[in-house]
């Protein structure tokens, strides 16, 4: 699980991503280009150097160990942000079907995303996240045992 | 990885103008009459909640409406759809945030919960990651 965190001394190493993390649009495909098999990009938070590609053939989004993100698609228009700040994942939101999506905010401008959790991402941050709501209850819980 | 909190202290929220008084005929929320009316269970709320200013969502039901484009407030979206709850997270001071997502466009948007809220509704959301029967959360606690 915490094997991943040994890239924390190069968070100033930002600049030189070779390929940012952009949003997993195209996974069918994907797997099958050997371009993209050797493609990594950095993280802008703990400067891990990460594969595109996670064990599911889908196109990661975000760091498989601190789950941070990068701002670079504008959810308005649907096309290239040119915001490019990192962006934090506040929330496990679960959709319709069932099955874990992380919900992320941009550092500089607030902007909210949505990603798939891929198969290797750090399952203690997950469960983190999963919980901080119910660790921080605005209202005595309580008051629940009894319905 | 636990890197040093930010010695300015937290970034301080945007300004947000004060809600609006009129919107016109298209129904919107914040309209003149300072009420209005559910979207998904069609009760009449009040604009007036107690713990905030900018209430944008029903307190039974927690669905709100997609009025916003960028910027909280601005009423320049030509959705108008339907939002519903998607998710909830915490502020590190420990205010709740409701998350909703747009049924008709999939925008997102995130609003304080209110101290009128349906506490059970925001139970369940808070309480559907860990539910979710498709997620081994035991494998994932237990270690």
């Amino acid at each position: 699980m915490s094997t991943h965190n040994t890239g924390s001394a190069r968070t100033t190493d930002t600049t030189t991503t070779s390929t940012a993390p952009t949003n997993p649009a195209a996974s069918g495909s994907a797997a099958s280009s050997p371009h993209l098999r050797t493609e990594t990009f950095t993280c802008v938070r703990c400067g891990l150097t990460v594969g595109v590609l996670d064990p599911s053939g889908g196109r990661r989004d975000h760091c498989p160990s601190c789950l941070h993100s990068r701002h670079l698609r504008d959810h308005v228009t649907g096309g290239p942000a040119d915001c490019g700040a990192r962006m934090t994942p506040i929330a496990i939101a679960v959709p319709r079907g069932g099955g874990w999506t992380l919900v992320h905010r941009c550092t500089a401008c607030a902007t909210l995303s949505t990603g798939q959790v891929a198969p290797d991402d750090n399952q203690l941050v997950l469960v983190r996240l999963a919980v901080r709501p119910i660790a921080q209850p605005p209202f005595p819980l309580e008051a629940f045992g009894d319905l | 990885m636990p890197r040093k909190r930010n010695p300015r202290g937290p970034r301080p929220q945007r300004r947000k103008p004060a809600y609006r008084t009129s919107t016109g005929a298209d129904g919107a929320p914040h309209a003149a009459s300072g009420a209005f009316r559910c979207l998904g269970c069609g009760l009449d709320v009040p604009l007036a909640a107690p713990g905030t200013a900018h209430r944008n969502h029903c307190p039974h039901c927690l669905t709100s409406r997609h009025v916003d484009l960028r910027i909280p407030g601005d009423r320049r979206s030509a959705c108008k759809g339907r939002m519903e709850a998607l998710s909830l997270t915490a502020r590190p001071d420990g205010e709740w945030l409701v998350i909703h997502q747009c049924r008709t466009c999939g925008a997102l948007s995130a609003n304080r919960a209110a101290g009128d809220d349906n506490a059970l509704a925001l139970l369940r959301m808070a309480l559907r990651p860990l539910a979710d029967p498709r997620v081994p959360v035991r494998a994932m606690i237990d270690h």
